[in-house]
């Protein structure tokens, strides 16, 4: 794994989260367990299901990378102790290169 | 400057192809990410927050033009536009896709640059001083003996798996501008009944531990220092810590043994060293490398062209004031170092765009010899300037934002990419370092309060040096929330100390008017403007520094 991030309880909604293997780009798996780079189609999952999706994630190695769960909202929000990490992780970078703050 | 031979090319357009193929399996999925992280690692590829990051070494941060033009072109057909510098005197890019990698080194390799050994447990790129064969108070030139290093370092075979990765610096100079006690190993050059050896510190460094190196060996003489350098990393490797990342540097190993035992130990070592593996570096081989670093045929700068200069600057107060704090003695009469500011105030400390980068390597070209260093303090230096050329220099570097006069004043901060960025980070380090430099922004502000180093990390692993920052800032992370250690007191130079925490951390609005009570205290206490800020805090202690600081909570 690339890192190491909290663990979640099984009743918490989360999202399959992981980095596109060609691009290196964030991806999140939406209801079909497609891949997305629009955090906004992430799917939240819970319970058994939650750990079949990841598991699932796991064995797409050409696809995608060190795939994880990241807490959301039951909408799919992103939410919980890493909202900082995540949003930026889905919306990039919190200032524009060049233009100052 | 050092240029490939045959062999070198060779190495690295192998090195390219077996990536390559490792990279190719990777997308296959053949390797997996556990199988491949390692190989990717080896060849200066992470998985960053956002994409992966390739880091291209910059061997002790010397370029030249045509390098760094190479280098803006990577940033413009393969990134976003923009490089990133770094403390280690390399360059990142942030964007890069896994697919392009191959081709990006392959590109390169065609200027002389590759990624080697740029990550990984091994030995690093050797650093040094930014201002290495130009400035006044230096004894020798460094650089040659940083380009011994790193062949020497090169795929070095029992050294490619050490317990956790090994950084080593060299200066020659009595201002330490190499950070050296901050390093695993850190070498002074010395001179000693005219034989020319090292003063050998080892188990400095940063992070989690930081720790200051201590001195094992008074001199060692140069034929010597491969052999020694061997004895070092061999004890090391024996008995550095395998089985805890975070007590696996040498500094552990050192600080555990103790500085009398560990030198002992590898004393030992290299009085054992004998026939085959002895290196005793031929002198021969020690000249032809010093050869590739002759200085330029400097150009004798009149006494009319010197006039110019003095009058440009009479005449233009913007350029008097650039030249006063951006310019740095060079040894050579009539000429000067500069130093360009990659801290514009509200930019990302050390980033340049292509354009930006095709320009000073276009000013280098003309104006200064062709020669170009990155330094440690994430700026880029062009060592060697005839005074008679400042003035157009500084136009040219003024319209592009490169003329920031800011050289070691607060906003010159060392700054680690952060949670904007980096798949380690707590925190953001960038929109604080931002929001700093806005409160002190104005030129003349800055030059009154001084030399002063803030350096700021969003992780405990201190990228952006915090722990040898005068103002120190770490970003933690609280529940959730981004909060920021401050320390005090901390230096890299001659004098390196690690700075002291000065209390309870801030939220991250609340950070730049730390940082101004701080300053308000200093200009407070000092008892001249000769006194700078770190020597006045050395005098007073942190206690009322603490008290202006939690004042307001």
């Amino acid at each position: 794994m690339t890192s190491v991030r909290p663990k979640l309880k099984p009743d918490t909604p989360k999202a399959v989260t992981a980095w596109a293997t060609r691009t290196g780009r964030s991806v999140w798996m939406r209801q079909d367990g497609t891949w997305s780079e629009n955090v906004g189609e992430a799917a939240p999952f819970l319970g058994v299901e939650a750990e079949v999706r990841l598991a699932e994630a796991m064995g797409q190695e050409a696809v995608v990378t060190d795939p994880y769960f990241m807490e959301v909202t039951e909408s799919g929000r992103i939410a919980g102790r890493e909202t900082i990490r995540e949003t930026i992780r889905a919306t990039g970078p919190t200032f524009i290169f060049g233009e100052g703050i | 400057m050092y240029r490939y031979d045959e062999f070198d090319a060779r190495l690295v357009g192998d090195r390219v192809a077996q990536f390559r193929g490792q990279v190719a399996r990777r997308l296959s999925g053949e390797l997996k990410e556990d199988e491949f992280k390692p190989l990717r690692l080896q060849n200066g590829v992470y998985l960053q927050l956002h994409a992966y990051m390739l880091r291209v070494a910059i061997p002790y941060g010397q370029l030249d033009g045509a390098k760094l033009r190479r280098l803006a072109e990577v940033s413009r057909r393969y990134d976003r536009g923009y490089g990133h510098f770094t403390t280690r005197q390399n360059v990142q890019f942030n964007w890069v896709g896994l697919g392009d990698i191959p081709d990006i080194l392959e590109f390169l390799a065609g200027e002389g640059l590759h990624a080697i050994q740029t990550s990984g447990n091994c030995i690093r790129n050797v650093t040094s001083d930014h201002f290495a064969g130009a400035a006044a108070d230096e004894l020798m030139d460094p650089r040659p003996w940083c380009e011994i290093i790193r062949q020497w370092s090169s795929f070095h075979p029992e050294f490619a798996f050490l317990p956790r990765k090994f950084k080593i610096a060299v200066t020659a100079a009595a201002h330490d501008r190499a950070a050296i006690a901050v390093h695993d190993i850190g070498l002074r050059i010395l001179e000693r009944n005219g034989v020319v050896g090292f003063e050998v510190h080892a188990g400095g460094g940063q992070g989690r531990t930081p720790l200051l190196a201590a001195k094992i060996r008074d001199f060692v003489p140069e034929t010597d220092i491969l052999d020694y350098l061997e004895a070092v990393l061999r004890v090391y490797n024996r008995h550095g810590r395998r089985d805890n990342k975070y007590k696996a540097r040498i500094k552990i190993l050192v600080h555990e043994l103790g500085a009398e035992e560990f030198s002992r130990q590898v004393d030992a070592e290299f009085a054992a060293q004998g026939g085959h593996e002895k290196i005793a570096l031929p002198q021969a081989e020690i000249d032809r490398i010093h050869a590739y670093f002759a200085p330029p045929d400097f150009v004798p700068v009149s006494a009319e062209e010197a006039a110019l200069f003095d009058a440009a600057q009479a005449a233009d107060v913007d350029f008097a004031e650039w030249c006063g704090v951006n310019l740095h003695p060079h040894r050579q009469p009539g000429h000067a170092s500069v130093t360009v500011s990659l801290k514009p105030v509200g930019g990302a400390a050390g980033d340049a765009t292509a354009e930006q980068m095709d320009l000073v390597a276009g000013l280098a070209e003309r104006y200064a010899y062709d020669d170009i260093r990155v330094s440690h303090a994430q700026n880029l230096v062009l060592p060697h300037v005839p005074v008679v050329h400042l003035y157009a220099l500084w136009q040219a570097l003024e319209a592009a934002s490169l003329a920031t006069p800011n050289e070691s004043l607060i906003t010159d901060m060392i700054v680690c990419p952060g949670l904007d960025y980096c798949n380690l980070a707590n925190a953001r380090s960038i929109p604080v370092s931002q929001a700093v430099a806005q409160l002190f922004a104005e030129t003349k502000y800055q030059r009154e309060i001084g030399r002063l180093h803030i350096n700021i990390s969003g992780c405990i692993n201190a990228c952006g040096h915090h722990h040898v920052g005068h103002i120190g800032i770490l970003g933690v992370d609280r529940k959730g929330e981004e909060v920021y250690q401050i320390s005090l007191g901390g230096r890299a130079d001659e004098k390196a100390a690690i700075g002291g925490i000065a209390g309870p951390a801030l939220k991250a609005e609340d950070v730049p008017g730390a940082v101004k009570r701080i300053v308000d205290t200093y200009l407070s206490l000092r008892r001249g403007r000769d006194e700078i800020f770190i020597d006045t805090l050395a005098r007073t202690g942190m206690e009322p520094f603490k008290e202006a600081l939690y004042a307001a909570a």
